[in-house]
């Protein structure tokens, strides 16, 4: 029965051969095909969640073994992958209809499926590793799918990350490698509980959250998130930010409940880290005026709440429950409204070819899917209560403020992290009524009348891929009792947390408090920010000044002109070898001179050709045997040397030189002479008379082998061409 | 059986080689002449992975002084290579010399090379191996001056040079070594007379040190490297090919044999040579790829990335760790197969295209798909990303270096494997998407691969630097066996 779950991995990779080859002689059973196979793997997903496979391994295969595991958390992230795909897919097929290179974007998007999904079911770190580059490598490809100068730069950016961050946390994989030995996550998790946590374990760690942090668009490695997103085609944004961020959250997620678990030090650097990515993708979200760009850092924000959710369950440790109960419906409702949101701003763009809020204005009129699109998925965003985004965020709230209470020592920094969290989430909202004013509410200027008479916008699988999702969202947020709970309580296995010991009520004041902030803080700042600073004479502008990006200022500098810079003479001096080279030069000049002062003096004649000819292939392969006698007789030299220790008169001056020294040391105990520096000058001799025997020897041998190599050489050149 | 099978093995390319051009054979003939013999030699190695272990002497000069052939899992490892390998680059030549012409004496040199790469892999005692390794030098030097311009007399002097005078250094530890063993037989953990090396540690110690950077002239390694990105650029492709895939290799070999079967690595562990060695690759190792990072010319970056992989395997040897020599021989497996690729595709590319520089290959995907792609497998696995094969080979490489316990280089190793693994896709991809990627407007190409023997060895080898990664465990295992017995 394990072959359903391994299926879930390769069948999506068969498929993609297979659209490919499909592709190319029909485009539309193509596009049918790929539908399938998205619905195909949804049925599959369902399959292996309700039935009771839960492990499987391929031994052997890449090198150490492929495991598979299929635990609650799994279970959940499976289906969400499967669905999600799904609705991209059957999304897609409107959104590419005027696209080059679609049997490419196909055939790279199902084998990224595969990839993903065996991160999300791997059971060791290895296998996560191994789908993890292959993850990164295939969705580079849908990056840079439009080829524009814009999404080559970002699709490099984004690659550069990706090697980089996967190098980095190669290096980790490495140590934890060495430290543990087996990779499996259980066995990682029992021995790291029993481990000092030492430097050489802190290193490691950080090396994977580096490569992993820089997947979820964690600060500071945030920055091919805002720049890949909205070049990328709407699907391929919608599964970026939905699933492929998630899957650097599970690397994080690993580090904070395999390896670090309940660990201070760790949880205190992600909280922190986390913090910046929640407030400074809100802020960038905020300034933004292009539709998907702010999506992207929104992304970046939202994956900054699931990161100091994980940190507070990390402070809280065993009465963590509420917190990681908390993240994972974070992330689950993260990836399903991004989903939405994305392929709403694909409808837009497939019908303008524009995403400046300034252009698009207006387009979402008289459009009531649109409006329901952004406003659900706004208020879900925001987490305003009777949405799903609210039981979310609700319990990390909770989270911030059991952990405030748990170590009191941090409550000064927890009660700010709170004000972030809430400042956070006001910007949310803020910027989603920015966005769902803008799109359906204001009217364009000139073009009005043109988008309010655009019927046929979206073809009716693009609505099903709109209402399908949107349908699951609501009813969650309905009823979180019925629905949220038991998923999270389902879940949580993974994070190392069982059942809560109390349940959270979420309509209740001092929950819904939270709430009334994010309103409160939000109104202040659309009227204030948005309306008044971002805004000139009804238009939105962009007030982020260019030169404040992190990767034109710091990263690329530094990447391609002050590493090479640096490293790349230094290695020249090595490298074009400025000892040798000089040396060899000249010589090999020289002889290239002679060489082809021959070469092209052919006076020998036709008659000497073919004797030479046989000669040379004679000379060559007879040319090792006196290469073999001069061995020998340089073996014959090489008796041993008899290990004199004492010299005799006979070894004439150098024996009497180390008398004379002798007669000026002092006399030995017993008062006798012990022709010490006598016999150590004989033995000097006679080491250097060795040696030079030997040396010479070894240079004549290798003169000659240089001259028949010469020789050889010139008979090539002169009588064989 | 077995010994006629080697002997089979390094004869045939020999006196097919010699025979090729008084036969005067033209046309289909020759291209069956040869490809028949590669054919053979290929069918013969697969036969001889299954045969025994055995030995033989064919000539004893003195009692110590013998020329005598084994056959044991190291050379069966090295043969594999060669066997596999000149079957494929061969039927790459052909076309690719259609212009170039003087194809007589380019395969006599080939087929013979084949031949005395053999007889060195199945050497059994440091006499034999130095005898083959000359005779590798020799023959496998016209294929570098194959062109007869200037530059390529001049490249193939400097690889005689550079390989002649490593030798002598190489002999000259020999001697030395010669006087303090029993024989010159190998032997696992060396043969050493301990009892008569007491008191010259440091002459012994010197002239292996000696010994082993003179071998690695051939592999590449500092201060000897200076031949590689001099001869690969004027040499015909297919003998880059093999220049770089294959007999860079024989270097190798040579020291693995040195190290382990002669000197031993108890004698040599936790000695100042050891640290010498290990910074040496190291610093080759990142020499050469950041000197392939600025290189513009296609085949020289090739050349350069041969001087840092090739090193990979030398760091991994002189670790004296199980995992890390492990590493090192699957290292040795897995770049012969990626870089004969990576050479071959880029002689694919000057043989339809004529271009060599790689700003030059802009868009060229297009045009040459099969063979972008075929490049594109082979540089992802000699990046390391997985499931490719590289990275097997470098993540024992590094569990290797870490659980060596040397100091510094424990952890060195592993930093400076990753960082030229960076470098590594810093100048292998950006060939593959400027290829594929050229970007929005830029005009379509005609799509024009050549005849199919240009593009098919490219992805065949392509695929196997995949599949190799996949399927690696029972090669990983064999080979960790083999480690396990020499430290």
């Amino acid at each position: 029965m394990q072959y359903i779950l391994i299926s879930l991995v390769f069948f999506p990779m068969a498929a993609a051969c297979l659209s490919y080859l499909i592709g190319r002689k029909n485009k539309n059973v193509r596009n049918v095909f790929c539908v399938c196979a998205g619905l195909i793997e949804l049925a599959l997903a369902f399959l292996c969640v309700t039935g009771n496979v839960t492990s499987g391994s391929l031994p052997g295969v890449c090198g150490f073994g492929l495991h598979f595991e299929l635990d609650g958390f799994r279970r959940l992230y499976v289906l969400v992958i499967a669905f999600m795909w799904a609705m991209t897919l059957l999304f897609s097929p409107g959104y590419f209809a005027h696209y080059h290179n679609r049997n490419r974007y196909y055939f790279f998007n199902l084998m990224t499926l595969g990839a993903t999904m065996g991160v999300f079911l791997s059971a060791d770190l290895l296998t996560t590793f191994t789908f993890f580059e292959v993850m990164s490598f295939t969705s580079y490809v849908w990056v840079l799918h439009e080829e524009t100068p814009d999404a080559m730069r970002a699709a490099n950016t984004y690659l550069a990350v990706a090697v980089i961050g996967g190098l980095a946390a190669l290096m980790g994989i490495f140590i934890l490698g060495n430290e543990f030995g087996i990779l499996t996550f259980d066995s990682i998790r029992e021995a790291a509980r029993d481990t000092e946590k030492t430097a050489l374990l802190y290193t490691a760690g950080g090396c994977i959250l580096f490569g992993f942090g820089a997947k979820a668009g964690m600060f500071p490695l945030h920055i091919w998130l805002p720049k890949a997103h909205p070049v990328a085609p709407a699907p391929a944004s919608a599964l970026l930010s939905g699933v492929l961020t998630k899957s650097g959250i599970f690397g994080v997620l690993f580090l904070s409940f395999c390896l670090f678990r309940d660990d201070v030090p760790w949880a205190v650097t992600i909280a922190v880290l986390g913090a910046c990515t929640m407030f400074l993708g809100a802020v960038l979200a905020l300034l933004s005026v292009n539709l998907k760009r702010t999506l992207a850092c929104s992304s970046m924000s939202q994956i900054g709440f699931i990161l100091v959710g994980i940190a507070m369950t990390g402070l809280l440790g065993e009465e963590g429950t509420t917190a990681a109960r908390g993240v994972v419906l974070y992330m689950m409702n993260h990836s399903l409204y991004k989903l939405l949101l994305f392929m709403a701003a694909g409808a837009v763009y497939m019908n303008l070819h524009r995403l400046n809020l300034n252009d698009i204005r207006g387009f979402g009129r008289n459009k009531p899917l649109l409006h329901l699109c952004f406003l659900v998925g706004g208020l879900g965003l925001a987490g305003i209560p009777g949405t799903s985004g609210y039981v979310a965020k609700t319990l990390i709230h909770e989270g911030i403020l059991e952990a405030a209470e748990h170590r009191e020592s941090m409550a000064v920094a927890l009660k700010t992290l709170e004000v972030f969290f809430l400042a956070s989430g006001g910007m949310t909202l803020t910027y989603m009524t920015k966005l769902y004013k803008a799109v359906c509410w204001e009217r364009h200027p000139q073009k009005q009348t043109e988008y309010d008479a655009a019927s046929g916008w979206l073809p009716a699988s693009g609505r099903i891929a709109l209402i399908v999702p949107m349908a699951a969202l609501i009813l969650f947020g309905l009823a979180p009792y019925r629905v949220l709970d038991p998923i999270a309580t389902a879940a949580t296995d993974f994070l190392g947390c069982g059942a809560p010991e109390h349940a959270v009520h979420y309509f209740v004041w001092e929950n819904l408090k939270g709430a009334c902030i994010t309103v409160g803080t939000a109104s202040v700042l659309y009227l204030l920010v948005v309306r008044k600073l971002l805004m000139q004479k009804d238009r939105y502008v962009d007030r982020l000044p260019s030169w404040l990006d992190l990767e034109n200022a710091v990263y690329r500098p530094l990447l391609l002109k002050v590493l090479p810079g640096i490293l790349g003479p230094a290695a020249a001096v090595f490298g074009e070898n400025r000892i040798l080279t000089p040396l060899f030069g000249k010589t090999v000049e020289g002889f290239g001179h002679l060489a082809s002062l021959f070469g092209e003096n052919r006076v020998l004649g036709p008659v000497w050709n073919g004797v030479q000819r046989i000669g040379a292939f004679l000379l060559q392969t007879v040319g090792t045997l006196p290469d073999t006698a001069v061995w020998a007789s340089a073996r014959t030299l090489f008796r041993p040397i008899r290990h004199l220790d004492r010299g005799t008169e006979e070894d004439g001056l150098t024996y009497r030189a180390g008398s004379v020294l002798d007669a000026f040391r002092p006399r030995g105990v017993d008062g006798e002479k012990d022709h010490r520096m006598a016999n150590l000058a004989v033995r000097i001799r006679r080491t250097i008379e060795d040696t030079t025997h030997l040396v010479t020897g070894n240079l004549s041998f290798a003169m000659f082998m240089m001259a028949a190599g010469i020789v050889f050489a010139l008979i090539y050149l002169l009588f064989l061409r | 059986m077995t010994m006629y099978l080697m002997l089979f093995l390094m004869g045939l390319p020999v006196l097919a080689g010699v025979l090729l051009h008084p036969l005067h054979l033209r046309g289909a003939a020759r291209k069956a002449w040869c490809i028949v013999t590669a054919f053979l030699e290929a069918a013969g190695t697969l036969l001889l992975l299954f045969q025994p272990e055995s030995s033989f002497t064919v000539l004893s000069m003195t009692d110590t002084l013998t020329i005598a052939f084994r056959l044991d899992l190291t050379a069966k490892i090295f043969a594999a290579i060669a066997g596999f390998a000149w079957l494929p680059v061969a039927v790459f030549a052909f076309p690719y010399l259609e212009h170039e012409g003087g194809e007589d004496f380019f395969f006599s040199f080939y087929l013979i090379v084949e031949g005395m790469l053999f007889g060195m892999d199945f050497s059994s005692n440091l006499v034999t191996l130095y005898l083959f390794f000359e005779l590798v030098t020799l023959t496998s030097m016209p294929l570098v001056l194959h062109s007869l311009e200037k530059e390529s007399i001049a490249a193939a002097l400097k690889y005689l040079f550079y390989s002649v005078g490593g030798a002598f250094l190489a002999l000259f530890g020999i001697f030395i070594l010669a006087r303090y063993t029993d024989s010159l037989e190998f032997a696992a953990g060396g043969c050493l007379d301990l009892s008569a090396v007491r008191g010259h540690e440091t002459l012994l110690l010197t002239a292996v040190f000696l010994a082993v950077v003179g071998f690695g002239a051939k592999a590449g390694l500092y201060p000897l490297h200076g031949w590689l990105p001099t001869a690969h650029p004027v040499a015909p492709a297919p003998a880059s090919a093999v220049l770089s895939g294959i007999i860079a290799k024989a270097g190798v070999l040579a020291i693995f044999r040195l190290i382990y079967f002669s000197v031993g690595t108890s004698f040599l562990a936790g000695t100042w040579v050891q640290y010498a060695w290990l910074g040496l690759s190291l610093l080759t190792v990142f020499m050469g790829s950041m000197m392939a990072y600025r290189e513009q010319v296609f085949k020289k970056r090739l050349a350069y990335s041969t001087v840092s992989q090739v090193s990979y395997v030398l760091t991994g040897l002189f670790l004296f760790q199980e995992k890390a020599v492990a590493g090192a021989l699957l290292h040795v497996l897995f770049h012969a197969t990626i870089k004969v690729c990576l050479f071959l595709s880029a002689g694919a590319v000057i043989r339809v295209t004529g271009k060599t520089r790689v700003e030059q290959l802009r868009g060229l995907g297009k045009a040459m798909p099969v063979t972008f792609w075929g490049y594109t497998l082979a540089s992802l696995a000699l990046i390391g990303i997985p499931p490719f094969s590289g990275f097997v080979s470098k993540w024992y490489l590094a569990e290797g270096a870490l659980a060596s316990g040397v100091p510094v280089y424990a952890w060195l190793a592993p930093v400076i494997l990753l960082v030229s693994a960076l470098l590594t896709a810093g100048y292998l991809l950006p060939i593959t998407i400027s290829g594929f990627f050229p970007g929005e407007g830029f005009p379509a190409q005609e799509r024009n691969e050549g005849p199919a023997s240009l593009w098919l060895p490219v992805i065949i080898l392509g695929t196997a630097t995949l599949l190799l990664g996949v399927f690696s465990a029972p090669i990983a295992r064999v080979i960790m066996t083999l480690a396990e017995s020499l430290v």
